[in-house]
């Protein structure tokens, strides 16, 4: 068989290029530490995800002092949390300087979880964890979009990821809030919100109450991992209530911080008392108790879904 | 001297059926290409979202499997008879295999366009990678596997004229033609034992309602056990066309046919252990089997990189007979007027450019820059849309008036014909290679979201302008081309046609070693490096989730039933093994 | 020039052998313009190699890494 000495020259030159471009590929796993998505984690039944200790605990969670994991269930046809856009969950907020690994898996087909313009991009298959770690080192946001097809609804699939300054990032939630059913027109009140702090270091949060048109706001230290309380004693007589029968509240912590996924809101309605309908109110006093735990279902919801 | 069809008028009616039915999925593929390219670029919206997975899922399977695959049994019955001259051996099994990947591509197009109408609930909106546990109607399965079915009967045709043919001429060397018909043929029996043993054991039992559910990594990659190979099923019959027809229409002589033996028998070996290469961004596969998959992709890079010097040097042979010289002063001397040679060299011009964005997707790591967006349609337009896509059409320019004996109806509008696509598939490709560095998602009817894409030079406006302007171009050049080929054969006989012949190579078969033509031998080599790419990595996959999956429902897209079962096995004994050498790599910095 | 007389031929007709000028044997035919080309896209598929793992890819961050 003869070969041609320039088809030789040819050849040469293909092996080096086939071999420098394996040299490439190898010195990004190796020296720029570049893993692929693999098979470190073990499987799981798509149809119990909230039995597994990260799926049933979705969202953001601090592992050390800037490591986090974010556990998403990529589903037809959203992210939780991720997808936004249509309010249907929280976005996913994660502090800037940190370095995050997600956790993704699909209780129904194959999706993919892949962070617009960067190189985060998973598939992720039912049955299995798709895990990735990447360092986040600009506050801005990402675009989430699935790239594999998973029914009709596919192009919708879409969500955000918020990357925050360090003193913007908070792991709060208002856990319980208790305030009275009702009140005297003109009187006095207090209100005591419950503060958890689910990060890994004591946090001062800024707690901010609305009420009727006025806001009052209280900075508590909450320790890592902890609770404090924030009580509001309000003077009815100060707000402005016209002929209103009620008085509606709300209590947000760090307000003005993007949400983190455990960050939440309560709200309720105080009945207010005037001289009319005082025996009214009195019949009511009793189930008004039993109903006090109800603002905060709203707010474990928001946390803790599925 | 005379045309195909006066040397085997029976065959020549089996062949022209074959292209027909090839033309038709091609004229039907791109009306949906073109409402594709102006949906997702908001263009204009004929459809609503949901039904674009319908017009993709059609557009896909039409395209890349009846398309392709019909034309490629044509040119395989013609280069098969053509370079044995003699008939095939029985033309009522060569009729049997045509009628029986006809009806396959019947059930399979039925089920898809039934999606359609509400009036049936039948569907298979899957697109033609049919992932489960996105589930299609069963027929839809059921017709890929008759087709199947008729290209493994097409293969024993072949191999059936071939073996005939030995016992006459037992000291003869196979053929070239009908050489790369059987190395093709042997590496695809190989390949759809993947394809088939998803099908047959999984999708369709599962389907029917017989089994609950099915292991989506496992049929995934039993998928892609086939799906690479399948790329160069349909790049074959092209390079088939590159190696015996291309030198003829340059004027010259194949460079050499012992290196055309040689890149056959390297597709052999290389296509199959491959085909992890389409899943580095899976979970539940180690990465070491990735990182093994991406080096024997590599390598397969060996045999087109010598296809391109072979066909040039051809090439650049016919331009110095016909007076051609300097350096690069012999490209003008080549027929550029003659739109079979235009055709087939503008279709290879295109592959060197899809050879880079392939080189790029097999590059693992940097693959999370471009898995599943934009960029990979914008890559396999270029391969398997253009590079098998024009040569096909150019070289039916020589073919149909060979098959019918009618004359082409119009030259001129074929040379413009394809340099269109050329044009077309310019804007087109490129557009989508950029959109899809910046983020854009493939197969997505709005790729519109509450956030922007990101563009370093122009806009995200003036990409979908240019992958419109494209698609349009190249919908025109189809319309033109099945135009003149429906003239063409409605059109008066020629009696003046060319010759049906293959000039003799350069360096003839004389000149290669006799072990080339040992296809057991090749047949042994390429199970055996089947075996040692896949037997770790789907034994790992089956250790883990379990032959029928770790649970989960099906997602039928034609009606709601199955309850999930669970299946519990898990195990990493194999992949931590391949992945050590890695590991230990990293530790050493 | 002769490349013309060809493409007016008949349509189906090959271009091949009204069109040649000499005929060159396989020990006359050295290759150089398919060297030349080639080499031109070796160079392009180098270039644009460096280019798209370093620039595109590396400069794409965030991008995954193992936990160290
Ligand atoms: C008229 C010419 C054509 C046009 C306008 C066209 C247009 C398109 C567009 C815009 C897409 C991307 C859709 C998306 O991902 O959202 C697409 C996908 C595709 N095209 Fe074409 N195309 C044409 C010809 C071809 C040809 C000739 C082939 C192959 C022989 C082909 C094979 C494919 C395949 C396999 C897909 C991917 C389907 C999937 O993702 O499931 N196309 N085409
Ligand atoms: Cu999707
Ligand atoms: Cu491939």
């Amino acid at each position: 068989m003869n070969i041609h000495s320039y088809e030789k020259v040819w050849l040469i030159a293909a092996m080096l290029l086939i071999v420098g471009f394996i040299a490439t590929i190898t010195y990004g796993s190796v020296a720029l530490g570049i893993t692929m998505v693999d098979d470190s984690e073990e499987t799981i039944d798509p149809n119990a995800l909230e039995e597994h200790e990260r799926f049933g605990d979705l969202g953001v969670h601090q592992t050390d002092s800037d490591e986090y994991d974010v556990h998403v269930r990529a589903y037809q046809f959203n992210f939780e949390p991720g997808s936004s856009a249509l309010g249907t969950h929280d976005p996913i907020v994660i502090p800037q300087g940190s370095e995050v690994t997600f956790y993704v898996t699909s209780p129904d087909v194959i999706h993919s979880f892949s962070l617009v313009g960067t190189n985060v991009n998973t598939m992720v298959v039912p049955g299995e964890i798709s895990t990735m770690t990447a360092e986040f080192d600009e506050a801005r946001e990402y675009g989430v979009v699935c790239n594999e097809y998973c029914g009709s609804g596919h192009h919708g699939m879409e969500g955000l990821v918020k990357v925050v300054p360090e003193d913007e990032f908070h792991l709060f939630s208002v856990a319980d809030v208790d305030a009275p059913e009702s009140i005297e027109a003109g009187e006095e009140t207090e209100l005591t919100a419950t503060i958890d702090n689910d990060a890994l270091q004591t946090e001062a949060a800024t707690v901010t109450l609305e009420i009727g048109d006025e806001q009052f706001d209280t900075d508590v230290e909450v320790d890592a991992e902890a609770s404090a309380e924030a009580t509001f004693t309000v003077d009815t007589s100060d707000l402005d209530l016209e002929d209103a029968d009620d008085l509606d509240w709300t209590v947000t912590v760090e307000a003005d911080s993007p949400a983190t996924l455990e960050d939440g809101s309560t709200s309720g309605t105080i009945d207010l008392e005037t001289d009319e309908d005082d025996e009214e109110a009195d019949d009511e006093d009793d189930e008004a108790d039993d109903e006090d735990d109800d603002p905060n279902d709203d707010d474990e919801s928001t946390g803790d879904d599925e | 001297m005379s045309a195909y069809i006066d040397q085997f008028p029976a065959e020549a009616k089996v062949i022209r059926s074959a292209f027909y039915t090839s033309f038709i999925a091609l004229a039907l593929g791109a009306a949906f290409g073109l409402i594709q390219t102006l949906h997702r670029t908001d263009i204009v919206r004929v459809i609503p979202s949901e039904m674009y997975y319908t017009v993709l899922t059609a557009h896909g399977v039409l395209l890349v499997v009846t398309f392709t695959i019909f034309f490629l049994v044509a040119i395989f019955t013609w280069a098969v008879t053509t370079s044995l001259d003699r008939g095939v051996e029985d033309i009522r099994f060569t009729w049997s295999w045509y009628v029986l990947m006809s009806l396959g591509t019947l059930f399979a197009a039925v089920a898809i366009l039934a999606g359609f109408t509400d009036r049936t609930e039948m569907s298979a909106d899957v697109l033609f990678t049919f992932y489960a546990p996105l589930q299609a109607h069963p027929i839809f399965y059921i017709g890929l596997v008759l087709f199947v079915i008729g290209t493994w009967l097409a293969g024993a045709d072949w191999f059936r004229s071939w073996w005939a043919w030995k016992q006459e001429n037992p000291d003869e060397r196979i053929p070239l033609p009908t050489f790369m018909v059987l190395t093709t043929m042997i590496m695809w029996y190989l390949a759809t034992l993947g394809v088939a043993t998803s099908i047959i054991v999984f999708l369709i039992p599962w389907s029917l309602g017989l089994i609950d559910t099915v292991n989506p990594t496992l049929t995934r990659t039993l998928f892609w056990f086939w799906g690479h190979p399948v790329v160069y099923f349909w790049l074959m019959p092209a390079y088939m066309m590159w190696y015996v027809m291309l030198p003829k229409f340059s004027g010259g002589r194949l460079f050499s046919d012992p290196l055309a033996r040689v890149v056959f028998v390297l597709f052999l070996l290389l296509s199959t252990p491959v085909g992890i290469h389409h899943q580095y961004l899976d979970p539940g596969i180690a990465e070491g089997f990735k990182f093994i998959a991406m080096t024997n992709t590599m390598f397969l890079l060996l045999p087109s990189l010598l296809t391109a010097f072979t066909v040039v040097a051809s090439m650049e042979h016919g331009a110095r007979q016909r007076g051609g010289e300097g350096y690069f002063g012999w490209l003008g001397a080549l027929p550029w007027r003659d739109p079979v040679f235009a055709g087939m060299a503008l279709a290879g011009l295109m592959f060197a450019a899809g050879g880079f964005s392939g080189m790029i997707n097999a590059g693992m790591n940097i693959n999370y820059l471009v898995h599943n967006s934009l960029w990979v349609p914008g890559h396999f337009h270029l391969t398997v849309g253009t590079a098998v896509a024009l040569t096909f059409m150019a070289v039916s320019y020589h073919f149909i008036p060979q098959v019918t004996g009618r004359r082409l109806a119009s030259k001129q509008i074929a040379l413009f014909q394809v340099v269109l696509w050329f044009i077309g598939m310019t804007f087109m490709s490129n557009a989508m290679h950029r959109g899809g560095l910046l983020g854009m998602p493939r197969r997505t009817a709005e790729p519109e979201y509450d956030f922007p894409f990101e563009t370093a030079i122009g806009t995200v406006g003036e990409l979908n302008a240019q992958i419109a302007l494209g698609g349009v171009l190249l919908t025109l050049s189809t319309v033109l081309f099945v135009a003149n080929m429906l003239i063409t054969a409605l059109n008066d006989p020629a009696d003046d046609l060319p010759s049906n012949t293959i000039p003799e190579p350069l360096s003839g078969s004389e000149d290669a070693p006799l072990v080339l033509d040992n296809l057991k031998l090749w047949t042994a080599i390429a199970v055996v490096l089947v075996i040692f790419a896949y037997s770790l990595p789907l034994g790992s996959i089956v250790e883990r989730g379990g032959l029928f999956g770790p649970g989960g429902d099906a997602f039928p897209m034609f009606i709601e039933f199955v309850e999930g079962t669970v299946f519990g096995l898990t195990g990493d004994s194999v992949s931590s093994l391949v992945n050590s050498p890695l590991e230990w790599l990293r530790a050493m910095r | 020039m002769s490349s013309d007389a060809a493409a007016l031929k008949d349509a189906d007709s090959p271009p091949d052998e009204s069109a040649i000028e000499r005929y060159i044997g396989h020990d006359e035919f050295d290759p150089i313009g398919t060297l030349a080309l080639i080499m031109v896209y070796f160079l392009i598929l180098v270039l644009m190699w460096l280019f798209m793992y370093f620039v595109e890819f590396v400069g794409n961050e965030p991008t995954v890494v193992g936990m160290v």
